[in-house]
């Protein structure tokens, strides 16, 4: 297996922070961020996303927008495969 | 054009309307006089109150501009600005505009919380904060409120404001390499209206704006842009497909190339 690379070990850390594959019913990948729908907010760590390298975490209900950058297009891959 | 419902009397007015409208974008230049308000009575066989209606609302949309006591005139294009990193300036040249900047305030302050938090700093951190009033060929355009950090160009206000933030900031090696902006109507305040000579409309597009240069955050503003001057342009590009946990294809592990989970166009969300 290949050496983990900075997107995929963000990509790992953004999984975590929306509260693990189970509590995501999906995420669309933006310009320069990723807005995930998941099923229930309170398993969302704001500063856990924010530490992983996310510029940005907005949560309005179960929506909840991570800033990543122009990085999303790598990192919507690595989420493809962790999910 | 007439629609079902309409009040008596609103189809003649749209009808004036549409064809002042038609006449500006195929008969008529900038600052031709339009039709007299006596000449379209007559050609439509509509009162003069229905006339002025239908100027008031181009008037108002910025399609038409009165000149006290001269008239009524085509009004110059609304100056449409692409969404992209760039700055107002450099945007305006693109368009053959001039741009200019009169500095309304300029200091460097305790970052406020907002300010803070979309630089990436603690809330009291010195911050850089420059407000300006931009305008494209002497005309006023917008009001912007910009912060930098001060601790990436301490000297930025030394020598006054430079003309352009982004080339100060890249003098400093920060190159601006991507950002995000948020836009929403509103109306504009009466201090507002006022910088930005709006007679007409009151109605204005704030942005809020984040640039950044790779990780750091480079520049926060908030912007006040007039409504009847200025329009927005966006690209549009594809939409990246949805991922859908458990979805994931067979045989990825095996090396081959990942195919995100894909749900349908417009599938609720």
């Amino acid at each position: 297996m290949s050496t983990p690379d900075p997107d995929a070990q963000l990509a790992a850390s953004i999984l975590t922070g929306l509260g693990g594959v189970e509590n995501i019913e999906e995420i669309d990948p933006c310009t320069t961020r990723l807005r995930s729908l998941v099923k229930d907010p309170a398993l969302v760590d704001a500063a856990l996303l924010k530490r992983a390298g996310a510029y940005g975490v907005m949560i309005n209900g179960r929506v909840v927008q991570v800033v990543v950058g122009p990085r999303v297009d790598t990192i919507a891959s690595d989420l493809a495969e962790l999910m | 054009m007439v629609r079902d419902g309409a009040r008596p009397g609103e189809h003649k007015y749209l009808a004036v309307r549409a064809y002042l409208a038609d006449l500006v974008t195929s008969g008529l230049a900038v600052g031709d006089a339009i039709p007299s308000e006596r000449s379209l009575t007559e050609q439509f066989g509509v009162s003069r109150m229905t006339v002025r209606q239908a100027i008031d609302a181009l008037v108002t949309e910025g399609v038409l501009e009165r000149a006290q006591g001269r008239g009524t005139f085509v009004a110059p294009p609304r100056a449409d600005f692409e969404m992209r990193l760039t700055t107002f300036g450099e945007e305006a040249r693109r368009r053959g505009l001039t741009p200019g900047a009169e500095v309304l305030d300029a200091a460097t302050v305790p970052a406020p919380p907002h300010v803070a938090e979309a630089l990436d700093r603690a809330t009291g951190d010195p911050v850089h904060h420059v407000v300006r009033l931009r305008t494209a060929d002497g005309t006023p355009m917008s009001i912007e409120d910009s912060w930098i950090p001060a601790d990436l160009v301490p000297g930025l206000l030394d020598d006054g404001v430079p003309e352009s933030l982004y080339a100060a900031l890249r003098a400093h090696d920060l190159e601006p390499t991507w950002g995000e902006e948020t836009i929403t109507a509103a109306d504009g305040t009466p201090d507002e209206l006022q910088r930005l000579e709006m007679r007409g409309t009151q109605a204005v597009m704030r942005t809020v704006h984040r640039t950044f240069g790779g990780d750091a955050a480079l520049l926060y503003s908030r912007t006040c842009y007039r409504g009847d001057r200025y329009s927005v342009f966006v690209p549009l590009r594809e939409a990246r497909p949805t991922l859908v946990p458990g979805t994931r294809p067979a045989g990825t592990d095996a090396g081959r190339p990942v195919q995100p989970g894909r749900i349908p166009e417009g599938s609720p969300r």
